[in-house]
């Protein structure tokens, strides 16, 4: 059991941040299962990390008045029963009343976790391994939402943390430690906060964005989108041996860092095809950034600073408070783009129907199911394979259909991509605004 | 000289990776990846049917008439289709527009020589008209070269498209039926008009 607590605990904090993305690929399956609009349920992420945002630093200054493995435990237990609410919600209102409470509880145990873990493994070895699991978890939450919505379904996302939160429950009660001291005040660390707030929020455009495109906008499966986003939290991990092995000064990882964050943003802003492999390397590029960042500056606001907890607080009030932000001002920007794409898509569809080499009864009738389609679809990219199963052609027409769909359907990922690009370059921005935070205004002499 | 510090390599390769993700994803079409653009409504392209007889003339009419009245009207053919495919009052400039951009099919039709004899089209309309079988026996039986000198095909669609009430039969695009129903009242009509026009002119 010894062994275990340390694995326990990353695993608790790896999870408690992977649930600030889990659910973006889960988010289409939550709409329809759950009646709900796109801005309720855009509610579901932000409620989560908007809570979690602001309830680290109150929590954290609570822990210092009781015992860390009690607050711990609560925490956890808080975490995971919320959890089995969130899958059992039968209203939109319902889930993300649930997600509040599961924010609530991820805020206690992450503070306490990380007072646990530097009591098991010793100052730097516990805050690496806080720091380690809340990268991973960031990175890996988007891909093992997707995998599991489209392996079983959404309400799987929150049923598979009970067991592993009921097993670290008991691990947080074996930690006996004191509560931390709070007699000693460092300041905190401003600039790497905000770095790391708008590192977040930058982060949102490709950890949030990207997963949306490709299954709304191109049409992938959840799997298949998990397994392509699989490339970030892959290139994150690859970020500390090459830092390692390069030692650059802290300020050159993380200026490196955000330019890798930003020039990944711009090549997702710009692939030049709905193909999965134009975002392998921007991806691996946003991968490196987030390792090369988020981990150094999550080290720097904490490392060495006391009472620790509190620090801890203020890094993860920043950095899910800058996700919050990078939803405030991205999802406007995409949801009114995706509006605007509608007239384009619209025009080159019925250019591509009209000139269709079709007998001209065939062609009404794919407008017609297009347009029956396109009411039943919200505002949703339409669904061209079901619009053409509905029609009954001649079989000598069927080749020069079948040509119509895959070019309408190019027209529609065009339209999607071309919906998602201010957002991508307005990440990559942001991404850009981070790296400026990194430098030193002069000292004034005198 | 002392030597560049390892680290160096760090933003020196960050750098390069960026540039080069930008320049090969721009080289390979990056940055224009868009919806198709509609095409100038006012430069003529060419309109071919895969079918024939009535239903091809109407499908290369009906195409050639809406670029010419999305010309008129400012817009694009596919903008001016997406107008007109919603139920609804029409503006009297795109019903004229409409009706203009029919008559300059008609007209550019004839010039290319593309409209076919109406020898070519009788088979066809017979078989759907309304007409005693008897009349309809005697008209099958005339020679394609006075079916052709009695009727002229421009003279009849230009006829038919002056008829149409193409207010009426714009504000609902999807009533298919109403749509066939006043088409046909309005040829039949043009066909009349024409043979009496003809008669007359006869010497």
């Amino acid at each position: 059991m010894r062994r275990a607590v340390a694995p326990l605990l990353a695993v608790t904090v790896a999870m408690v941040l992977a649930d600030s993305a889990v659910v973006t690929l889960a988010l289409p399956d939550i709409l329809r299962s759950l009646d709900a609009s796109v801005g309720q349920v855009a509610w579901v992420l932000i409620a989560y990390n908007l809570v979690l945002g602001l309830a680290a630093v109150p929590a954290a200054t609570t822990l210092s008045r009781v015992q860390p493995r009690m607050f711990s435990a609560v925490g956890i237990a808080v975490f995971a029963g919320s959890s089995v609410w969130c899958a059992t919600a039968d209203s939109i209102e319902v889930l993300i009343a649930a997600r509040c409470l599961q924010a609530v509880g991820g805020a206690l145990s992450l503070v306490a976790c990380l007072e646990q873990l530097v009591e098991e493994q010793g100052e730097r070895r516990g805050l690496a391994t806080w720091v380690t699991a809340g990268v991973i978890g960031t990175a890996a939450g988007p891909v093992v939402g997707g995998l599991l919505t489209q392996a079983i379904s959404w309400q799987a996302i929150f049923v598979v943390q009970v067991p592993l939160a009921v097993l670290a429950v008991p691990a947080a009660l074996s930690v006996a430690s004191v509560p931390p001291a709070d007699w000693e005040r460092h300041r905190p660390a401003v600039r790497a906060n905000v770095t790391l707030a708008l590192m977040s929020a930058a982060l949102t455009a490709a950890l949030f964005l990207l997963v949306l495109l490709l299954v709304e906008g191109w049409g992938r499966s959840p799997a298949a989108a998990a397994v392509t986003v699989s490339v970030v939290p892959v290139a994150a991990l690859a970020a500390r041996p090459l830092a390692h092995l390069l030692r650059p000064p802290p300020e050159v990882e993380v200026a490196v860092g955000c330019f890798l964050v930003a020039g990944g943003l711009l090549g997702l802003a710009i692939p030049p095809s709905a193909n999965l492999a134009w975002t392998v390397a921007p991806q691996a590029l946003v991968g490196l950034g987030l390792g090369l960042t988020v981990d150094r500056l999550t080290s720097h606001a904490i490392g060495m600073r006391l009472p620790r907890a509190r620090h801890a607080g203020w890094t993860i009030g920043a950095r899910h408070l800058g996700v919050v932000l990078g939803l405030a001002v991205l999802t406007p920007v995409f949801t009114a783009d995706l509006r605007d794409a509608q007239v384009p898509a619209q025009e080159a569809i019925t250019a591509l129907v009209l000139d269709a080499p079709l007998p001209p009864q065939d062609k009404i009738a794919v407008a017609q199911a297009l347009g029956r389609e396109l009411a039943t679809q919200q505002g949703q990219v339409p669904d061209l394979h079901r619009a053409f199963s509905t029609l009954d052609l001649d079989p000598e027409d069927r080749p020069a259909a079948a040509r119509l769909q895959s070019d309408l359907d190019e027209q529609l990922k065009r339209a999607a991509t071309w919906a998602f690009r201010d957002s991508f370059i307005i990440g990559a921005g942001i991404a850009l605004l981070a790296m400026l935070t990194l430098v030193r205004p002069p000292r004034r002499t005198s | 000289m002392s030597a560049l510090p390892r680290w160096v390599g760090l933003p020196v390769g960050a750098v390069v990776a960026v540039g080069a993700l930008t320049g090969v994803q721009v080289a390979n079409g990056g940055g224009t990846y868009e919806p198709l653009r509609p095409a100038d409504a006012c430069v003529e392209r060419p309109v071919t049917s895969r079918a024939d007889g009535i239903d091809g003339l109407t499908e290369r009419l009906v195409l050639l008439g809406l670029a010419d009245a999305a010309c008129q009207l400012g817009a694009s053919r596919e903008a001016l289709t997406l107008e007109l495919a919603q139920t609804g009052g029409r503006t009297n400039a795109e019903v004229d527009a409409v009706r203009q951009g029919l008559l300059s099919a008609v007209r550019q039709m004839k010039a290319e020589g593309s409209l076919p004899p109406a020898s070519d089209l009788v088979d066809e309309a017979l078989a759907t008209a309304d007409l005693n079988g008897l009349l309809k026996r005697v008209i099958l039986a005339l020679p394609d070269s006075v079916v052709d000198s009695a009727l002229k095909t421009d003279d009849v669609l230009v006829r038919a498209i002056d008829d149409l009430d193409l207010r009426a039969l714009l504000s609902d695009p999807d009533d298919q039926r109403r749509l066939e129903q006043q088409v046909e009242v309005a040829v039949t009509q043009a066909v009349k008009d024409s043979l009496v026009a003809r008669l007359r002119g006869l010497p």
